[in-house]
C-alpha cells in the first residue's frame, strides 16, 4: 500500500484486469449459481418480510391488492436493475479483457499468425504483416500451399521446407511448442531469417489443437552479422596460413647453413608454426561448423598411411618417445584432412598432459564394423588441472571441441580409456567401406 | 621450348616465391616467379617449364584461370602442383587436373619431394 492508500502493483498493473490464464471452467458456474442464489434469496426475503409487513398494517384487502401490485412492480425493476449491473459487469470484464489481450498480441514485436481449425490464417499481427510485407487481406484465409508458394519458406541450408513440414502445421498433429529457424522470401530480393515457434491451443489436455499459436521472431540482422563475423573469420584465418606458410619455409631454409644452436631455436620456430597452424585449422573449422557450411570430403582412405605420416611428425618426437601400433590395414570412408586434424588434435593435447620422455602411442586397429584410432599416454598427475586453469577455449579445449565436431560429422564417437598408468583417447568412426584384417 | 630444370612458380606473394625460389635453387633447380597467371602466362610463352608450382587465390589472374588457358593453349603435358592455403586441396588440384598438391604450410622437404617427382635431374649445386 502507498502512503496515499492506493494499491501497487509490481509494474503498475493491476493484475485483476488481465486476463485469468488458468483456465478454470468451473469459475463460470460458480459465478452463476452465487448470483442466482442471492437473488433467489433475496427476493424470498423480500416477498417474505413485505408480506408479514403488509398483513400486520392493514385488514382492507383493496389496499393489500394494491400494495402487493405495486410490490410486484417494485421487484420487477429492482430485479431489472440487477439484471443489468450483473449483465453489464460481466460484458464490461469481456470486453475489457479482449480489447486488452487484443492490444497485447497488436504491441508483440515478433509476428503471431493464429491458424484455425481449417489450418488457415486466421489472423495476423501488425509484426506479422510487416515482416511478411503483405496485408491483412492478403494473408487471412490463406492455406500452407499458399504460403508456401508466396513465400517459399527454407531451411538455412537452402533446401525447401516441404509445407507439411512448417512447425504451425505439425503442431496441430504433435502439439508442441515446436521450434525451428527458417528462411522466408516476402518479395524478390528480401530475405527473411526467422526462428519460428509454434503450438497448438488445446482447452483440455489430449484434445486436438482447435488452433495453432505461430510466433515469428525475426533475427536477419543478427543472423547476418553471424556470417559477416564467422566470414571474417574464416578470411583471418585462410590468411594467416601464408605468413606462416613463408616463416617456417625460411626457417626451414635456414637449417643447412646453422648452427647447432640456431638449429634448435629454428626447430622451435617450425613447431609453433606447426601449432599456429594447427590453431587456425581449428578456427576455420569451427567457424564452418557456426556457419552451418563445415562440409566433408570423403573418399576411401587407407588408414596405416595417414597414421604413419602423422606420426612421424617432428612436432611431437621432439619431446616424446612417439611410437605407431597399427593392426592389420584399417580402412574407411572418411575426410583424410580433416580426420587427420582430429587425430593431430588428440595427439597435442596427449604432449600437454603428459611428461616429456615419456612414451606417446598412436595406435590405429578394425573393431568390428568400426575403426579405431587411438592415442596412449602417460598423464602427468596434474592433468585434469589443466583444463580448469587455461579454460575450454585454449588451444587444447579447441582442439578437443573441433576433434568431435570432425568425428561426431562422420558418424562417429570419441572416448577415453583409463587405468593406472596411462590414458588412451580413442576415435571410433563407422568402417562403411570395410575392414581389410 | 622445355627446360629440364625449370620450377616456375606463380604465387602473389613475392616472399613465398622468394623462399621457394632459395629451396628449389640450393637443390640445383632453375626458378622463376609470377605473382599471377597472366604474368605466369607471359613466362610460359617466353619459355615452358619443366613443373609449375601455383597458387589458385591471385589477383588479375587465379589458377583456376591460368590452368584453364595453359592447357587449352599447351595441353596437359607440363605437370602443375598446386601449393595452396585452401582447406581440401587435393580437391582444389582435382579441380585443375594438378599432378600433386601441396598443402600451406608445407615442410620443405615435402615440396623438394614433390618437385623431385616431376622434374628429374636437378643441375650441380653452383659453389
Amino acid at each position: 500500500m502507498s502512503s496515499r492508500g492506493e494499491d501497487v502493483f509490481p509494474g503498475g498493473i493491476d493484475p485483476r484486469v488481465l486476463p485469468d490464464m488458468t483456465l478454470r471452467e468451473q469459475s463460470a458456474h460458480r459465478v452463476a449459481a452465487t448470483v442466482t442464489a442471492v437473488f433467489a434469496v433475496a427476493g424470498m426475503v423480500w416477498v417474505l418480510l413485505t408480506d408479514v409487513l403488509v398483513y400486520a398494517v392493514s385488514n382492507s384487502r383493496v389496499l393489500i391488492a394494491r400494495i402487493e401490485n405495486d410490490k410486484g412492480w417494485i421487484f420487477i425493476s429492482l430485479a431489472s436493475l440487477l439484471l443489468y449491473a450483473v449483465t453489464f459487469r460481466g460484458a464490461a470484464r469481456l470486453d475489457r479483457v479482449r480489447r486488452l489481450t487484443a492490444a497485447v498480441i497488436r504491441s508483440i514485436g515478433d509476428g503471431v499468425l493464429l491458424l484455425g481449425h481449417d489450418r488457415k490464417v486466421a489472423y495476423a499481427n501488425p509484426a506479422a504483416l510487416k515482416m511478411l510485407e503483405c496485408s491483412a487481406s492478403e494473408l487471412i484465409g490463406m492455406d500452407v500451399g499458399a504460403f508456401a508458394k508466396r513465400f517459399r519458406v527454407s531451411y538455412p541450408n537452402g533446401a525447401l521446407v516441404p509445407p507439411e513440414r512448417y512447425v504451425s502445421q505439425r503442431a496441430f498433429d504433435e502439439g508442441g511448442p515446436l521450434r525451428y529457424k527458417a528462411i522466408l522470401y516476402p518479395n524478390d530480393g528480401t530475405e527473411l531469417v526467422m526462428i519460428s515457434t509454434a503450438a497448438g491451443v488445446r482447452m483440455h489436455v489430449g484434445e486436438p489443437a482447435m488452433w495453432v499459436v505461430s510466433v515469428m521472431h525475426d533475427i536477419t540482422d543478427s543472423d547476418r552479422l553471424d556470417r559477416i563475423r564467422d566470414h571474417f573469420f574464416a578470411s583471418a584465418a585462410h590468411s594467416l596460413k601464408t605468413p606462416v606458410a613463408i616463416v617456417k619455409a625460411d626457417v626451414q631454409a635456414l637449417l643447412p647453413t646453422a648452427s647447432p644452436r640456431q638449429q634448435k631455436v629454428a626447430a622451435s620456430i617450425d613447431r609453433q608454426c606447426d601449432r599456429i597452424d594447427r590453431l587456425v585449422q581449428n578456427l576455420l573449422v569451427l567457424a564452418r561448423a557456426r556457419s552451418r557450411t563445415l562440409q566433408f570430403h570423403q573418399r576411401e582412405i587407407a588408414l596405416r598411411p595417414l597414421v604413419e605420416r602423422i606420426a612421424g611428425e617432428g612436432v611431437w618426437s621432439y619431446r616424446h618417445d612417439v611410437r605407431l601400433d597399427v593392426t592389420g590395414s584399417p580402412s574407411l570412408h572418411a575426410d583424410e584432412e580433416r580426420l587427420g586434424l582430429a587425430i593431430r588434435n588428440l595427439m597435442y593435447e596427449a604432449t600437454r598432459l603428459s611428461a616429456a620422455d615419456s612414451p606417446l602411442t598412436l595406435l590405429a586397429r578394425p573393431e568390428g564394423d568400426r575403426v579405431a584410432v587411438g592415442v596412449r599416454y602417460q598423464p602427468i598427475p596434474w592433468a585434469d588441472q589443466i583444463s580448469h586453469v587455461y579454460g575450454e577455449y585454449d588451444d587444447i579445449g579447441i582442439g578437443r571441441s573441433v576433434a568431435a565436431t570432425i568425428v561426431e560429422g562422420h558418424g562417429g564417437s570419441i572416448s577415453e580409456d583409463y587405468d593406472e598408468a596411462q590414458t588412451t583417447s580413442w576415435i571410433r568412426l563407422p568402417a562403411e567401406t570395410g575392414v581389410h584384417a | 621450348m622445355s627446360r629440364t630444370n625449370d620450377v616456375l612458380i606463380v604465387d602473389d606473394d613475392p616472399d613465398m616465391i622468394e623462399v621457394i625460389e632459395l629451396v628449389l635453387h640450393d637443390a640445383g633447380y632453375a626458378t622463376r616467379g609470377a605473382l599471377n597467371g597472366r604474368q605466369a602466362l607471359d613466362a610460359v610463352a617466353a619459355a615452358m617449364p619443366a613443373l609449375i608450382v601455383l597458387d589458385m587465390l591471385m589477383p588479375v589472374m587465379d589458377g583456376w584461370q591460368f590452368a584453364r588457358e595453359f592447357h587449352a593453349r599447351y595441353g596437359p603435358h607440363t605437370p602443375i602442383v598446386v601449393a595452396t592455403a585452401a582447406e581440401h586441396v587435393d580437391t582444389r588440384g582435382g579441380e585443375i587436373g594438378a599432378a600433386d598438391v601441396l598443402p600451406k604450410p608445407f615442410e620443405v622437404s615435402d615440396l623438394l619431394r614433390v618437385v623431385a617427382r616431376h622434374v628429374q635431374t636437378p643441375r650441380p649445386l653452383d659453389a
